[in-house]
C-alpha cells in the first residue's frame, strides 16, 4: 500500500498485554488522502501504548483518523497526540474514543488532537470522546481547531523574517511533538510546500 | 531626512485614531513623543510598522525617500526600522537563537549578502547579550515565553542591539521597569546613537528620558500634534500634566 515507510500501517488492531509497550507514529503528507484506523486493547496491568501524529494538507485531500484506546486492566498508561494543518479544500475528521472498563482502575490516559486551518475552504471535525466506567483513573482530552496566530506572525515579520519564513517557522513548531525522529528535514519540505 | 511623516490619519476597527499627524526626524536625531493614554502613541509605532488592523486613511510617509506604507513589515525591517513592543509577542516552540538567526540572514538575502556563518552569529549574539545583561541560557529558551515583564523588554532592547536599525521605534519600552532595568534600557538607546541612527521613544512617562537626551520632545494629543520643543516641555508636563495643551 506504500505506506510501510511511514512507521505505522493505515489500519491496524493492537492488544497489549501486561507489561508491554506500544508505540506507534504515522504521518499523511501533502497530496495523500487516508483512512488511519487503530484499535488498541491494554489488556493486562502496566501495558502502555503511546500513539503520535501528524497530518499536512493542501487540496482536496479527505483524511479520516479513528482511534480506539480500550484500557480493559487496571494500571495501563496511553497518551495519543495528533496534531495537523489543513489547508485547501481538505477535508479532515478526527474521532478518538477512549474507553475504560469498570475494573481497569489506576488508569492514565491521555488524548490530545490540535488542527490547524489555513484556508476557509478546508474543513477539519474533531471528536474526542471519553467513555470511563472505572472510578480511580486519571484522564484528559483536548482538542482545538485554529488558525495561525497573527500577532506572533507580525513580529517575526517586524524582525525582517518573511511572511512565508515565519509561517513556516510557526508551523513547525506547533508540529514538533509529533515529528518522528529523523524525519524533520522531510516534514519541512513538506511544511513549506504547503 | 531619515523619516518624513505627512498628514498622517489612521483608523483602527473603523474608528480614526491619528488625526493629521507630521512629524519629521533627520539623521542622528532622539524624539520622543509624549502623550495621555489614548493619544495615538502606540498607534503610531503600529502604522509605521505595518501592523495588520491599522488602516491608514489619508497621508504619506517616506522612510530613507522610499514611501514606506506600500512595503511589508519584513521590507521595513530590512530598510532599517525597528519597533520594540510596548507588549512584546510570547512565540511559543521557536528559541530566540532561532528567531534572530532567521531575522538576520533574511535581512542579508534582501541586502544580496551570504547568511551569516553560524559560529559568527552565536559570538554577535553573545556580545549584545553580554550588553543588555542577558544570561546566556536565554538564547535557548522560547521567545518570550515565561518571561518576566523585565526580562520582555531587555529581549526587545537585546533585539534592537542585534538587529542595528537606522531609526528605533520605543513603545512605551519603560513602562513596568525597575531603575536597574530602566538603566540597561537607556544604554542600549545611548549606545545606538550616532550621526546616522535616530530613535523615537514614546512615553507617557519622564523618567526614561532623565537618561537618554531627547533632541526633540513632541505632545500627541487626540491624534495629533499638538506641541513641539526641546526638553523644557518635559518639565512642563511633569509639573502641570497634559491638560495644558
Amino acid at each position: 500500500m506504500g505506506h510501510g515507510k511511514y512507521i505505522a500501517p493505515p489500519k491496524g488492531e493492537y492488544q497489549v498485554q501486561a507489561g508491554e509497550k506500544l508505540e506507534l507514529s504515522f504521518v499523511v503528507l501533502p497530496g495523500e488522502s487516508r483512512d488511519i484506523t487503530y484499535t488498541v486493547d491494554l489488556m493486562g496491568p502496566g501495558a502502555e501504548a503511546q500513539i503520535k501524529g501528524l497530518y499536512l494538507c493542501r487540496a482536496d485531500e479527505k483524511v479520516n483518523i479513528r482511534i480506539l484506546m480500550h484500557h480493559r486492566a487496571p494500571d495501563c498508561h496511553s497518551t495519543q497526540l495528533i496534531n495537523g494543518i489543513a489547508g485547501g479544500q481538505a477535508d479532515v475528521h478526527f474521532a478518538g474514543t477512549i474507553v475504560v472498563a469498570p475494573d481497569a482502575q489506576q488508569t492514565e490516559a491521555f488524548q490530545e488532537n490540535h488542527n490547524i486551518v489555513l484556508t476557509e475552504t478546508a474543513k477539519v471535525d474533531t471528536k474526542p470522546q471519553l467513555e470511563i466506567y472505572a472510578d480511580d483513573v486519571k484522564c484528559s482530552h483536548g482538542a482545538t481547531v485554529g488558525q495561525l496566530n497573527e500577532d506572533e506572525l507580525f513580529y517575526m515579520r517586524s524582525r525582517g523574517i518573511p511572511e512565508a519564513e515565519a509561517r513556516t517557522l510557526q508551523m513547525l513548531s506547533f508540529l514538533s511533538p509529533v515529528i518522528p525522529e529523523g524525519r524533520e528535514a522531510e516534514i519541512e519540505a513538506a511544511v513549506r510546500s504547503l | 531626512m531619515l523619516l518624513e511623516i505627512k498628514n498622517l490619519h489612521a483608523t483602527v476597527g473603523g474608528k480614526e485614531i491619528l488625526k493629521g499627524i507630521d512629524l519629521s526626524i533627520g539623521e542622528g536625531e532622539i524624539h520622543a513623543v509624549m502623550g495621555p493614554n489614548g493619544a495615538g502613541k502606540s498607534t503610531l509605532g503600529a502604522v509605521l510598522t505595518g501592523r495588520p488592523g491599522y488602516e491608514v486613511t489619508e497621508g504619506t510617509v517616506l522612510f530613507r525617500g522610499k514611501d514606506l506604507l506600500a512595503m511589508a513589515p519584513e521590507e521595513r525591517a530590512w530598510a532599517g526600522l525597528f519597533l520594540s513592543f510596548q507588549y512584546p509577542i510570547e512565540i511559543p516552540g521557536v528559541t530566540i537563537t532561532a528567531f534572530l538567526k532567521a531575522a538576520v540572514n533574511a535581512k542579508r538575502k534582501a541586502n544580496g549578502e551570504e547568511e551569516m556563518k553560524t559560529s559568527d552569529f552565536l559570538k554577535l549574539m553573545k556580545e549584545k547579550m553580554a550588553f543588555v545583561q542577558m544570561k546566556p541560557e536565554f538564547a535557548k529558551r522560547e521567545v518570550n515565553v515565561g518571561f518576566s515583564g523585565g526580562e520582555k523588554k531587555r529581549n526587545e532592547i537585546f533585539q534592537m542591539a542585534l538587529l542595528d536599525p537606522m531609526l528605533s521605534i520605543l513603545d512605551e519600552t519603560d513602562s513596568g521597569l525597575d531603575v536597574d532595568a530602566l538603566k540597561i534600557v537607556a544604554d542600549g538607546v545611548n549606545a545606538l546613537r550616532s550621526p546616522q541612527k535616530s530613535a523615537i521613544i514614546v512615553t507617557h512617562y519622564h523618567k526614561l528620558l532623565e537618561y537618554v537626551q531627547p533632541d526633540f520632545v513632541h505632545v500627541l494629543k487626540a491624534g495629533r500634534i499638538v506641541k513641539t520643543g526641546g526638553r523644557e516641555l518635559i518639565d512642563a508636563i511633569e509639573t502641570k500634566g497634559f491638560d495644558q495643551f
